[in-house]
């Protein structure tokens, strides 16, 4: 109670005392502008801020991709808002600027950005010094995943596995997941973004807070489409409020449409778009697959947490229903897993020698796992059902096949963060080393 | 391509304003003469719900630090939630009159994001003095909505909850970026316009 109370005069301190808090600079304009290509070897960069700056250790910092710095000491422009560096003489690569100023009250602004000189900018995400996820990324992203299958799967029951009118309770339960869902996946897609612009941005948390996250949001393909899903989201959450408002179930299929098209972004801002053999086929696939198994996982979280519980009449019609549409979700789930493991693993000695592929079998072995308990229920407890029966423990089974399914979702979030090995020929766009 | 701050600013406070006047005419009229048309038991939580809607792209468009982006975000989760409340009690899908700590909940959270994203003195400039302004104007009306849901039919508390959102336009339209304030202008803010 004590600590609660030191927490929370901390707390009002901070935000009654707000000429303690610090000024920070924000960038106004570069020199060569954010992710650009330049044809001519520029002689300096220069940051222009909307304020006056102080220059300190590591203020402005230019380095080619291999690490090597290429600027010379900082200085001030025409007034101190401005402040440059002189280059090197640059050789054809990708180049990564830091910079660090100094308000004159005391707080530390930061940024990154790229640019490439005879080349295509490199992302900021693969700014030098950047480290790539890590095991928070994939925390994050397993959040973003579980988020996406509770509002497709509480959507899918509803709309293709069960039929309307649904008993009050069930119906509560289910717009309250969905809701979830939605909010959840706006908000753990903003944690994942934050958390991937700080890699590269290698800041301590205090200073990311004030980190400028513009590069990202808008040179990136992660960046793009987070901002497209987020505004997606909020649509949805939208549709299903209103459906829950107005008594109008109907609004829930746009909802479900829509969450479906944007979960698209996770494929299209992950390796199915990025890696050098990615097609409009892979992302497709991958696609597919995110889909399916987001409603698969989702399915069994919304029978085993709504309709078990709270509409005993409708379990044994949720369950021959949703055991249907599992056989053509496991369907398209294994036909673009397969594909896509094909198209990343460019020999099969990768499974065991590359941490991708090492990462691909543990989330093989854990869906073989998932796959068996479907058999299980498809084949065993289906025909009893049909006949009458009811088997007994079937919601802990459920429950149990729900939760290897969440965990193949956590090996696909690792997955999905972890790199693929490289192909014989990198593609010319990567930032490939210096070259003259 | 994004418009300015202030610009932003402006829009919003065309539905605050809106939506304080709403309040500021129930206050007066009274509930049960306000609540002889459905249709206006709708007004303002339906503002406030599309008013949070329309916070998302602000949030997403507007990424300058990590702090801008979660403020406007916290804002508008908050603004969706406390309106689609105060919908559903309009409407008769929620019942107990304690749904209204949503609102306070949203007021309190509002109102700490602005305080807290504001790094610059009071008298920095006249952005950074509003927004001051707003996050403690915020803090303390956010104890308003639980007095209405205690004692519904007063009308200190109904016509001062009006006047909050009243005063939270005003002082959006007054903001402008960089413009000083009572004549001062610090010489770090950059040039005013």
């Amino acid at each position: 109670m004590k600590r609660l109370a030191t927490v929370l005069v901390a707390g009002l301190a901070a935000v009654a005392l707000p000429s303690a808090a610090f000024a920070h600079a924000t960038l106004r304009h570069t020199s060569p502008a954010l992710q650009s290509r330049v044809d001519t070897a520029p002689r300096a960069v220069v940051l222009r801020f909307d304020q006056q700056v102080g220059i300190i250790p590591h203020t402005l910092e230019v380095f080619a991709v291999d690490g090597r710095r290429v600027s010379g000491p900082p200085s001030f422009g025409g007034d101190h808002r401005v402040v440059q560096v002189k280059l090197a003489d640059l050789v054809r690569g990708g180049y990564t600027v830091r910079w660090r100023v100094l308000s004159s009250d005391g707080h530390v602004g930061s940024g990154v950005f790229t640019f490439g000189y005879r080349t295509v900018a490199p992302p900021p995400t693969d700014a030098y010094g950047a480290s790539g996820p890590t095991w928070a990324d994939d925390v994050a992203r397993w959040g973003l995943f579980v988020s996406l299958a509770v509002l497709l799967g509480s959507l899918g029951i509803r709309l293709i596995v069960l039929r309307e009118p649904l008993p009050e309770r069930l119906s509560q339960r289910l717009y309250i997941f969905s809701g979830l869902g939605a909010f959840a996946a706006i908000d753990v897609g903003i944690v994942a973004f934050v958390l991937r612009a700080e890699d590269a941005l290698q800041l301590p948390f205090v200073d990311l807070m004030y980190g400028d996250l513009s590069p990202f949001a808008n040179k990136t393909r992660f960046g793009v489409a987070f901002v497209s899903m987020t505004l997606g989201f909020a649509l949805v959450a939208t549709f299903v409020f209103l459906s829950w408002l107005l008594d109008m179930p109907k609004l829930l299929w746009p909802a479900f449409l829509i969450a479906l098209g944007f979960a698209s972004g996770l494929s299209l801002s992950g390796h199915s778009a990025v890696e050098p053999n990615s097609s409009s086929l892979s992302q497709v696939a991958d696609f597919l697959h995110l889909s399916a198994a987001s409603l698969w996982a989702g399915g069994l979280i919304a029978i085993v947490f709504a309709v078990w519980p709270l509409a005993p009449e409708l379990r044994r019609g949720a369950f021959l229903g949703f055991s249907r549409l599992a056989t053509v979700l496991v369907a398209l789930l294994v036909v673009a897993g397969t594909y896509l493991a094909v198209l990343r693993l460019p020999a099969v000695h990768d499974l065991w020698s590359a941490s991708y592929g090492r990462v691909l079998l543990v989330k093989l072995a854990i869906v073989c796992v998932a796959l068996t308990w479907g058999a299980v229920h498809h084949f065993l407890v289906r025909p009893r059902l049909e006949r009458g029966d009811s088997p007994r423990g079937l919601r802990r089974s459920l429950l149990g096949e729900a939760s290897v399914a969440l965990a193949v979702l956590f090996a696909a979030a690792v997955l999905v963060n972890s790199a693929p090995p490289p192909r014989p020929s990198p593609s010319p766009t990567q930032a490939s080393p210096a070259t003259r | 391509m994004t418009p300015r701050a202030e610009t932003v600013h402006w829009l919003f406070a065309t539905g605050f304003l809106l939506l304080g006047l709403f309040l500021l005419a129930e206050a007066i009229v009274g509930r049960d003469v306000w609540a002889k048309r459905r249709w206006r038991l709708y007004l303002w939580p339906s503002l406030a719900f599309g008013l949070g809607v329309l916070l998302w792209p602000v949030s997403v468009f507007f990424t300058n630090s990590t702090l801008h982006m979660i403020a406007h975000a916290s804002w508008a989760e908050t603004a969706m939630i406390a309106g689609g409340a105060q919908l559903g009690l309009a409407r008769g899908k929620l019942h107990s009159r304690w749904w209204s700590i949503t609102v306070t909940v949203s007021l309190a959270v509002s109102g700490a994001a602005f305080l807290i994203h504001e790094q610059n003195p009071w008298l920095f400039s006249r952005s950074a003095f509003l927004h001051h302004a707003l996050g403690w104007t915020l803090i303390v009306a956010a104890l308003l909505p639980l007095l209405q849901a205690w004692r519904p039919r007063v009308f200190a508390w109904n016509a001062g909850f009006a006047m909050v959102w009243i005063t939270i336009a005003v002082l959006l339209y007054c903001d402008r970026d960089v413009a000083p304030i009572f004549g001062h202008l610090s010489p770090l803010a950059g040039a005013p316009r």
